[in-house]
């Protein structure tokens, strides 16, 4: 693999992570991540959002008048979104109740306007799609890596089922009622980006 | 004390650059100046000649907890008793030693877990980080088992003071460079993250279990939201002021928060402005409060001389707010400060029915808030002086 | 909250006024077109998903499925040959032929304007068991699930009220014959999880079931402080630490039952019983 390729693919895992590095997305991340079920479906929608709007923004890039891409960018992502929501809403209405709103607000997901605006407008599709892929990769794993612990501490479930029996069941474990509060996820992101930092230095900001 | 000082030299070298447990000089380091004074000075100027060192300061602190840490243990042990045995109506009938060593068996296992586990934590960071170990955190092991109710169990004791050492403290590099107060935020971890076992009224006398019939372990903070004012009735105001009434171990007491305040404000540890201001804040806030209020015995219309002797308020006050780290440095901006905090704690208190006690939430809020507050008064001030020499 | 947006650069004088609202028009087309396609074509759908959820939660609460597991589509239409559903004028509890119980949603109706009666308006007891459960306003016809099947006969009401944080919605199963309580639960609110949260809590929703339902003519159960039981035949014990939100669903259930809920409907069917 190229260089090149290899740092698309990559980077945006950890180094140029859009959550931990670049600090966006962070809304829902705080708001959806409380089961892993419920990230890994936001991770899903994401992601093709994310990919999607990429690749179709990249196709246009030279048909896009400069005075409105911003606008433009918009309409296609806003209709991405919608497309995501109802269809989520139609095969996995469990699921779509609990993310509500949440799926609607990708539209505002700082990652996305982002990736469309600072790379999209500026490479091939091919390359684009791939920029995509990789930075919503880079999302899911901080998403699914939050939603692990708070579903993990806060209920003694992943994916609903019980994994550390609770008191209140009978078990032994007593859940964790901060990791159920969003402020939690602000907590365990500030911690994967203590161990990033830890894991290396050259994240760190100069004094 | 001579073959103390000979022996900790001999194996000084040992720990230092070198030696064969170098990796371990924080620990000699804590020992040897938790002993004797160092014979450090400051190498770079400027110098303030002044006897005073943070391990001075660190043990004021700690010397001005004892009234309070004595009364808890007398506290805890005769609330325990008195759940027991409803027809005690006063701290007069129990005998005062064996209430004392009862208290003192609730306390003794809070108190020895919060050093083992925040000790080791701060050793930890302490080697790894290569700094000394604080002196900081005697004070900190011993408020923070005073800011919990009795019926915590260990393990969760353990948990909040590694978060409040962790979270509250080292990430941001230590003592001295901490925002927020770490034992505040060990008992704000536990009391989201454990909410029915830091609130409620089965959680503030020892063992409930045993609860003889008809006693219901509610705080004057819980009666008041429950029953409005009308609650004053059945309570008497001195009890509050004396603190033979059930809550966390030590904050019980006022009279002890003042015996205490009077040891830091004489000795200059802790800031008399910080500590007057919360009180005003709080009987400024009450007043307005009870203005509002629709009826006479809503609990909108507690007094002030009730909001200042229950909860957390004056424990807080003394010995929380005025923490000189996590508070404001300059003095507009300490009024500033204790203010909002008195203010915020009866607005939690009073309008929020999910908590019926504001004071760690309001500390924590203003400790956030601190530094944003000294920047504002050290900017009015530079531009205040800027106007007086013409330079605007 | 975007970090930094690196300009495309290209000169926006690249392309004519007219190249630029023509690219707008078929933008918005294609748009819209997508949308609304895919709208429509997903709605009967998403209509199904939507009452197959609101019908497992009625099993759930009518006991005639047990556990976690949800029953699959086919198993919730074969219970619900037996159940039957039908909208009922709240004041005077006759049945209202021509609207659809399925479709028809009270609380969305209530808060419409003209849909619904002020709180204000309600007599005296249920005026202050409203208040005290922040509801503004009161449909004026509610849904009721009758279920037929034979040894699980009841009634699925669904209720609803404001707790500490937000509005609790769910449903309350009665049997009138026997007159004790079947069971509830919620479905919807947000509640601080580990406290208010725990009316969710099979162990707590456990106590209400043989609960006493009327006292005379008056709705009989009802929620106490946590402690504070003292005839466990009608009252329901608290949750600790969430006096609150308890006290609201003892409030919310007592309203329901009473005047101005589905008091006269039900009375309506005890009269027709005897």
């Amino acid at each position: 693999m190229k260089r090149a390729t290899r740092e698309l693919l990559l980077d945006p895992l950890h180094l140029q992570n859009p959550i931990t590095l670049q600090v966006l997305g962070i809304c829902s991340a705080l708001a959806i991540t409380n089961k892993l079920e419920t990230s890994l479906v936001m991770c899903g929608a994401l992601t093709f959002v994310l990919v999607c709007s990429n690749t179709i923004i990249s196709c246009l890039r030279n048909l896009i008048p400069g005075s409105i891409r911003i606008i433009t960018q918009l309409a296609i992502i806003a209709t991405l979104v919608i497309i995501a929501d109802q269809i989520l809403l139609a095969f996995f209405y469990d699921l779509a109740k609990e993310l509500t709103v949440f799926v609607g607000l990708i539209i505002t997901n700082c990652i996305v306007m982002g990736r469309a605006e600072a790379f999209a407008m500026a490479n091939p599709p091919g390359r684009s799609a791939l920029d995509g892929l990789s930075n919503a990769m880079g999302y899911n794993l901080i998403l699914v890596g939050v939603g692990f612990f708070r579903e993990l501490l806060g209920a003694g479930k992943l994916l609903g089922f019980s994994v550390l029996k609770t008191v209140s069941e009978g078990g032994w474990y007593e859940p964790n009622g901060l990791m159920v509060l969003a402020p939690a996820a602000f907590l365990i992101i500030g911690l994967f980006i203590w161990v990033q930092r830890w894991l290396s230095p050259e994240m760190n900001e100069e004094s | 004390m001579k073959p103390l000082r000979r022996l900790l030299d001999r194996i000084a070298p040992q720990f230092e650059e070198g030696g064969k447990w170098k990796k371990a000089y924080p620990l000699w380091e804590a020992l040897d100046s938790f002993l004797y004074t160092p014979g450090i000075r400051t190498s770079s100027g400027p110098h303030i000649r002044d006897g005073n060192d943070m391990k001075r300061t660190m043990v004021t602190v700690v010397v001005a907890l004892i009234p309070c840490t004595l009364f808890a243990w007398f506290n805890t042990g005769f609330q325990e008793m008195q759940a027991l045995d409803p027809s005690i109506a006063g701290p007069a009938q129990v005998d005062w030693i064996a209430a004392i060593l009862k208290g003192l068996g609730v306390f003794l296992p809070l108190y020895i877990v919060t050093v083992a586990v925040g000790g080791a934590l701060e050793t930890l960071f302490a080697v790894v980080r290569k700094h000394e170990i604080n002196e900081g955190f005697l004070v900190t092991s011993l408020l923070f088992p005073l800011i919990l109710p009795p019926t915590l169990p260990l393990w969760q004791v353990g948990l909040g003071i590694a978060f409040g050492v962790v979270l509250g403290k080292e990430v941001f590099g230590g003592t001295g460079m901490n925002i927020l107060n770490p034992a505040l935020t060990g008992r704000i971890f536990l009391y989201f993250a454990y909410p029915a076992r830091m609130s409620g009224d089965g959680v503030w006398t020892a063992s409930p279990e045993s609860w003889a019939d008809g006693y219901s372990g509610a705080t004057p903070l819980a009666r008041f939201y429950s029953e409005g004012s009308a609650s004053l009735e059945t309570l008497d105001w001195w009890d509050s002021f004396w603190g033979f009434i059930p809550g966390s171990l030590g904050e019980t007491c006022v009279a002890a928060c003042l015996l205490g305040a009077a040891i830091l404000v004489f000795t200059k540890v802790g800031s008399w402005r910080i500590m007057l201001s919360c009180v005003l804040g709080l009987v400024g806030t009450t007043l307005l409060f009870n203005a509002l209020a629709p009826d006479p015995g809503h609990y909108l219309a507690i007094p002030w001389e009730w909001q200042l002797v229950t909860g957390g308020f004056a424990f807080g006050a003394v010995f929380m707010a005025t923490d000189p780290v996590s508070a404001a440095q300059t003095r507009t901006g300490m009024w500033i400060y204790g203010a909002l905090i008195g203010a915020l704690t009866v607005m939690v208190r009073v309008l929020n029915p999910a908590y019926p006690e504001g004071m760690m939430l309001a500390i924590i809020f203003m400790n956030i808030f601190a530094p944003v507050i000294d920047h504002y008064v050290v900017r009015a001030n530079i531009r205040r002086r800027e106007r007086r020499l013409g330079l605007q | 909250m975007c970090g930094q947006i690196s300009v495309a650069g290209r000169d926006a004088l690249d392309f004519s006024n007219r190249y630029i609202l023509g690219f707008s028009l078929a933008l918005c087309l294609v748009c819209s077109t997508a949308v609304s396609a895919l709208a429509v074509g997903l709605k009967e759908r998403q209509e199904a998903n939507r009452v197959l959820d609101m019908k497992v939660n009625i099993l759930k609460v009518a006991r005639l499925v047990e556990g976690e597991n949800a029953p699959t589509a086919e198993e919730v239409e074969a219970f619900f040959k037996d159940i039957e559903a039908s909208v009922v004028d709240r004041e005077s509890g006759a049945t209202l032929d021509g609207i659809d119980p399925w479709t028809f949603a009270p609380l969305k109706e209530a808060r419409k304007p003209g849909g619904g009666v002020d709180a204000s308006e309600l007599p005296e007891i249920s005026r202050t068991l409203a208040k005290r459960i922040a509801l503004k306003r009161i449909p004026r016809a509610l849904v009721v699930y009758r279920v037929n099947k034979p040894g699980k006969e009841c009634l699925v009401l669904p209720i609803w009220g404001n707790g500490l944080w937000s509005l609790l919605e769910g449903f309350l199963a009665v049997n009138l014959d026997e007159n004790r309580v079947v069971g509830i639960t919620f479905f919807a609110h947000k509640e601080t999880a580990g406290l208010g949260g725990e009316v969710d809590n099979p162990t707590w929703k456990a106590q209400w079931p043989g609960k006493t339902l009327f006292d005379g003519d008056s709705p009989a159960v009802t929620v106490v402080k946590k402690g504070a039981v003292r005839d466990s035949g009608h009252q329901v014990d608290g949750i600790a630490g969430a006096t609150i939100t308890s006290l609201a669903v003892g409030n919310a259930v007592q309203l329901w039952l009473g005047d101005s809920g589905y008091g006269p409907f039900l009375d309506i069917l005890q009269e027709e019983s005897r």
